[in-house]
């Protein structure tokens, strides 16, 4: 007889983000699932679900309603940074913890939260150590005007100044903002080498198809020649961005393989096939990665302990990521590095890190000179 | 030369934590070693080896002078006083010992790294300002050697505003600072150099 665990889920079923919030719910759900359905497992998990529709202020209600109206202590929710901070102190009063399977800006260590997805040295630092040797060390940044723009683009012009390169332009635009022909028109006048895109969701999609119209009228700008860089970008938004997505970059722990491989990577749990088409994403494996490791522990634990403190230390985990490990130092999950090319509505992976890569959430241990390879100079004055 | 702004960098510095062995500290040596930094915990006294810290948490509630191998504000590196007791002699100790933030105690996840960030940034200013303070103050103190040396150089019969206009000049010449020349020209005066000053 297994023992019944309640597990609250806390993702937006509506508003500007549902696609990512979507993807990551129907992960946390084939999580639950393939847990439920093996056999060699002690828990089965009861999902308590809380739709915040896409409100930033519904976020902390709703997660004290689930820790107060059930016995769940664990959650998996949350897409936007804004939603994080915002339940941090629910979690805090109820001793609960949160399982957050979305890539973020970093600078954040919360005890009671447990990251899940990548933060800026397994996205955007592998991002630009891949492109800026091969297509040059100017860039050009934009964003959303809020958090994960400011933070992301900050890192980079670190990074950017100490592979010796220039930064041409930052710019932002409001959330939601489509009108994107200053920015077109600054980039034409600047040509960097590449565009770092920070904007988010119908601003990022505007700015695709408006970089691809430009492309046809001046061949620098191609994704061959300068391309646009993302760090969150995945499967689930390339329908909305359509063609114009062809040929650019995007870094993430995951891609989806190839239709019709039948890699080890594509079967998503064990004995649960894959991922459904219009979710499979690293926002899905995220959340899914997160149900399988907490099952783990509790696994491990026993009846003994309902809500313990996560015992990570030392321990590997077989997630539809692959095997990775938790560092208990600052409870984010390391993970895979992958750099890949839209093509055809999908990703193709064009370099990978060779192991899973450790978190390193407030880049302390960030080297210039690992990072391209080679000591930095910089012109004393 | 200014400093552009970048990553703040904190990995592998030191803080020691200056506060007897309490379970509320627990969450604040955590949070040091996940953004990277090594902490030590001592009570009651800074060890000498803590003179080489980068950082300096300290406990306003029970803390006192002579836990501190400097003089009171003239700790060599940024100080985070953390705040238990909110009384006014508490808080104006914890302000005379210098700290350039501080944390409410319990000590939570939140707040630690931007204590360490707003420190240092206090201190470095605090740094640059002391010596800027200290290259004034003794330029303050040459006011007389330069009325001297104005003086000296009028008393052929120049006026005082070409004097100063010649002791300038003689300045940019030498390419020293206009108290240093004036310095020279006083000691000049006096016979004690031999150069001759060289006034357009």
């Amino acid at each position: 007889m297994k023992r019944r665990v309640e597990l609250g889920l806390l993702f937006s079923c509506s508003g500007n983000y549902q696609l990512l919030s979507a993807a990551s719910k129907a992960g946390a759900e084939a999580g639950i699932a393939a847990v439920n359905a093996d056999d060699r497992r002690t828990v089965a998990f009861q999902p308590v679900a809380r739709d915040p529709e896409g409100k930033t202020d519904r976020y902390a209600p709703l997660c004290a309603e689930i820790f107060r109206d059930s016995s769940a202590r664990h959650v998996v929710g949350c897409t936007t940074s804004l939603s994080r901070k915002e339940v941090i102190p629910v979690l805090e009063k109820f001793g609960g913890m949160l399982w957050y399977p979305c890539p973020y800006e970093g600078f954040e260590a919360n005890e009671q939260v447990v990251y899940m997805h990548a933060c800026p040295n397994q996205h955007l630092v592998p991002l630009l150590a891949h492109v800026i040797p091969r297509f040059g060390r100017n860039g050009f940044l934009l964003g959303s005007n809020y958090i994960w723009g400011w933070e992301t683009n900050r890192v980079a012009r670190d990074v950017i100044g100490d592979a010796g390169g220039e930064v041409l332009g930052e710019r932002y635009l409001p959330l939601g903002d489509t009108d994107v022909s200053r920015l077109i028109a600054e980039i034409r006048a600047s040509r960097p080498n590449f565009i770092l895109n920070n904007l988010i969701g119908p601003s990022s999609y505007a700015f695709f198809e408006a970089y691809g119209r430009l492309g046809e009228e001046d061949g620098h700008f191609t994704p061959e020649r300068c391309p646009i860089l993302s760090c969150n970008l995945t499967e689930i938004e390339l329908p909305a961005i359509g063609p114009a997505a062809e040929g650019h970059l995007s870094v993430g722990p995951w891609f989806a393989p190839e239709p019709g491989a039948a890699s080890k990577e594509r079967a998503i749990g064990p004995g649960r096939g894959s991922a459904p088409e219009n979710a499979a994403s690293s926002f899905y494996v995220a959340a899914h990665s997160a149900v399988i490791v907490l099952a783990d522990l509790l696994d491990a634990a026993g009846a003994a302990a309902e809500a313990p403190r996560p015992a990570f230390s030392g321990r590997h985990f077989a997630t539809p990521y692959g095997r990775i490990a938790i560092d208990p130092a600052n409870q984010h999950a390391s993970l895979p590095v992958k750099i890949a090319r839209a093509r055809g509505g999908r990703f193709e992976v064009v370099e990978e890190s060779p192991a899973v890569v450790s978190p390193d959430p407030y880049l302390s241990r960030y080297d210039p000179a690992r990072v391209f390879g080679r000591p930095s100079l910089r012109a004393v004055s | 030369m200014t400093r552009r702004a970048r990553i703040p960098n904190l990995g592998g510095a030191t803080a020691y934590v200056l506060h007897r062995p309490h379970p509320a500290t627990a969450p604040l040596m955590r949070q040091l070693t996940a953004i990277g930094l090594v902490a030590v915990e001592v009570w009651p006294e800074l060890p000498a080896e803590a003179l080489g810290a980068d950082f300096c948490f300290f406990d306003a509630d029970l803390g006192f002078d002579d836990q501190f191998p400097w003089k009171p504000g003239e700790a060599p590196m940024p100080l985070i006083a953390m705040i238990g007791s909110e009384a006014p002699g508490r808080i104006e100790w914890a302000l005379a010992a210098g700290a350039d933030s501080h944390l409410v105690k319990p000590v939570g996840n939140s707040g630690i790294y931007a204590a360490l960030l707003i420190a240092r940034r206090g201190f470095e200013a605090r740094r640059a300002l002391a010596a800027e303070v200290e290259t004034l103050r003794s330029r303050v103190s040459e006011r007389q050697t330069i009325v001297k040396a104005v003086v000296a150089l009028s008393a052929g019969g120049v006026g005082e505003e070409r004097a100063y206009g010649q002791l300038r000049a003689l300045a940019m010449t030498w390419q020293v600072t206009i108290e240093e020349a004036a310095r020279r020209i006083v000691e000049l005066e006096r016979g004690e150099r031999r150069e001759q000053p060289v006034a357009k």
